[in-house]
């Protein structure tokens, strides 16, 4: 079994009166990309915030990469994570490489003028190196946050809502540079509203309003609750409907209704959308 | 090292904007000429449009014979040449609004571009300490404003040498002058960048800052009326006495100001 190489503990962080955190445990696996879902003000900011080591929480703890992060060691855990901001933050009257360039001497990489030329490339934005920050498309500008996010070959790498407001080319560059990250055996959290983002990058995700909902598969979580709701057709027209907890009970359903006689002549599947089991998981109406 | 690595690689960083901004170096520029034009307007532009030297004009003459018991470096003067120098003395004390207006310029600049590019929250995630953020926000700001601080009094200088009565500018370059650019300047800029960056913290526009900072001028400036309207000229004594108070609160400033760049203050309580 892969080790986490990052890890929260029972996190519970508030703001005076205001929880924002509440006994919150997850992990992420090297080569894992785990999606954190939630409305707006369910504490993502906040638990992205913590684990890349920015604040500390009231009560738990968060292990990155070995090292359990203190108010002693947040610099040290933070050598370990690349953040993306929800907004990409950059410095935007100097050029894309005077960006990189800066963040490669605060984390006093070597070579710090191969190492911006290595990520420029790994985010295909070598061509627009000498460009002003401020001029680039939002697309190009988050390609750059994300380059800067990776300078330091973090092998933990979180991610605030990387596609939010890009368009669908610019969205999908940064969703495959998301999946590149997984080959490459970083544990990357992805934070996001984007449902079906999250189905399509994440191997786990977790479901966060205040405090954590859910924590599993794509798969697992489409069969909590009620199931999976499955339409069987008959050779006579009729149809029968039947719930089953995983897929893999259909075999054995149809397998008795054959021996029963039964012609089957179609069997559907009717999974329940990642949305349903997030609308219903947040207590919102769809 | 490292830390001074970070600072550094942060303050180069600074430096690359701010030369790309001239919103924020332009005031420190034109500060420099401010400073400058009313000792010379009334040193030397008044008397000749007025045809008259301020010795014929009898103005002064009193108070500068009187100046000698406190500013040794006046001895040895007489006449124009010792009222000169006595002004030309009183008038430098507005070249310390440099180092207040532009480390204030530079540093609200500094820190509220970092705030409106939302660029301060991706900083926090390397590994830089707070104390260094601190020092690198101003660090660039405290070389440009000093460096503009020394060329007005290497410019006031020069124009003493251009324009005033011979030996004149031989007294500007005593003790005096020295802890006033030296110890003074320093001091007075240190100030005006920490009430600036605190300011900063709280406002979302280098403007709004700046209003805050700007009453460090007023000071000054009563310090300079109070020179014109006593007829004196604050000592090297009483520089250093100045010096004294600027350097205790430099020191509360400083642990305002740690307090203030905390990673938790500024991710939650910075506007």
């Amino acid at each position: 079994m892969a080790a986490d190489l990052l890890a929260a503990d029972r996190l519970t962080r508030a703001f005076g009166d205001r929880v924002a955190v509440r006994d919150l445990s997850l992990s992420v696996q090297a080569g894992e990309i785990v999606a954190l879902l939630g409305p707006n003000g369910a504490g993502k900011t906040t638990t992205m915030r913590m684990l890349a080591g920015l604040i500390l929480p009231d009560a738990g703890t968060i292990t990155v990469a070995g090292t359990v992060v203190s108010r002693d060691t947040a610099n040290q855990a933070r050598r370990s994570i690349g953040l993306l901001t929800e907004t990409p933050g950059l410095w935007e009257r100097l050029t894309v490489r005077a960006n990189l360039l800066t963040y490669a001497r605060l984390h006093e990489l070597d070579n710090p003028d191969s190492q911006v030329t290595r990520v420029l490339d790994l985010v295909g934005l070598a061509d627009r190196a000498g460009d002003i920050a401020g001029k680039l498309s939002k697309g190009l500008k988050q390609r750059a946050a994300i380059a800067r996010a990776l300078i330091h070959r973090p092998p933990v790498v979180l991610l605030d809502e990387p596609t939010s407001g890009l368009d669908p080319a610019s969205a999908r560059h940064v969703r495959d540079l998301i999946g590149e990250l997984r080959r490459d055996r970083r544990a990357v959290l992805v934070s996001t509203h984007n449902l079906s983002e999250a189905e399509q990058l994440a191997d786990r995700i977790a479901v966060l309003k205040t405090e954590l909902l859910a924590f599993d598969t794509p798969a697992a979580l489409r069969t909590r609750g009620d199931g999976i709701e499955v339409s069987i057709e008959f050779e006579d027209g009729s149809r029968h409907l039947a719930t089953v907890r995983e897929l893999a009970e259909v075999a054995d359903l149809v397998h008795t209704l054959v021996r029963d006689g039964r012609r089957v002549v179609r069997v559907t599947p009717d999974r329940r959308s990642l949305e349903d089991v997030y609308l219903s998981l947040v207590g919102a109406e769809p | 090292m490292s830390a001074w690595h970070r600072i550094t690689a942060l303050a180069r960083k600074d430096a690359a904007e701010l030369l790309r901004n001239p919103g924020a170096t332009v005031p420190a520029f034109l500060m420099v000429l401010g400073a400058l034009f009313p000792g010379f307007l009334v040193v030397i532009g008044a008397p000749m449009i007025a045809g008259r030297s301020l010795e014929e004009s009898g103005d002064f003459a009193e108070e500068a014979a009187q100046a000698i018991a406190s500013m040794p470096e006046l001895a040895g003067l007489s006449g124009n040449a010792l009222i000169q120098a006595f002004l030309f003395h009183q008038f430098s004390l507005f070249l310390l609004l440099v180092p207040v207006v532009a480390a204030s310029a530079l540093a609200t600049h500094a820190v509220i571009g970092e705030k409106q590019s939302k660029a301060l929250e991706p900083l926090l995630a390397t590994p830089i300490s707070t104390t260094e953020l601190l020092a690198a926000k101003t660090l660039t700001p405290f070389v440009f404003a000093l460096g503009l601080t020394w060329l007005a009094a290497g410019l006031y200088i020069a124009g003493i040498v251009i324009a005033g009565e011979p030996g004149v500018w031989r007294t500007v370059l005593g003790p005096r002058t020295f802890i006033m650019f030296m110890v003074v300047g320093p001091l007075v800029e240190l100030v005006a960048l920490q009430v600036s960056v605190i300011a900063s913290s709280r406002a979302n526009d280098p403007r709004s800052a700046q209003q805050l900072t700007s009453l460090l001028i007023l000071p000054i400036t009563a310090a300079f009326v109070a020179q014109l309207m006593g007829t004196f000229v604050i000592a090297a004594p009483g520089l250093l006495l100045g010096a004294a108070a600027l350097a205790a609160l430099n020191v509360a400033l400083l642990a305002i100001g740690v307090r203030v760049f905390a990673r938790e203050s500024i991710l939650t309580r910075w506007r």
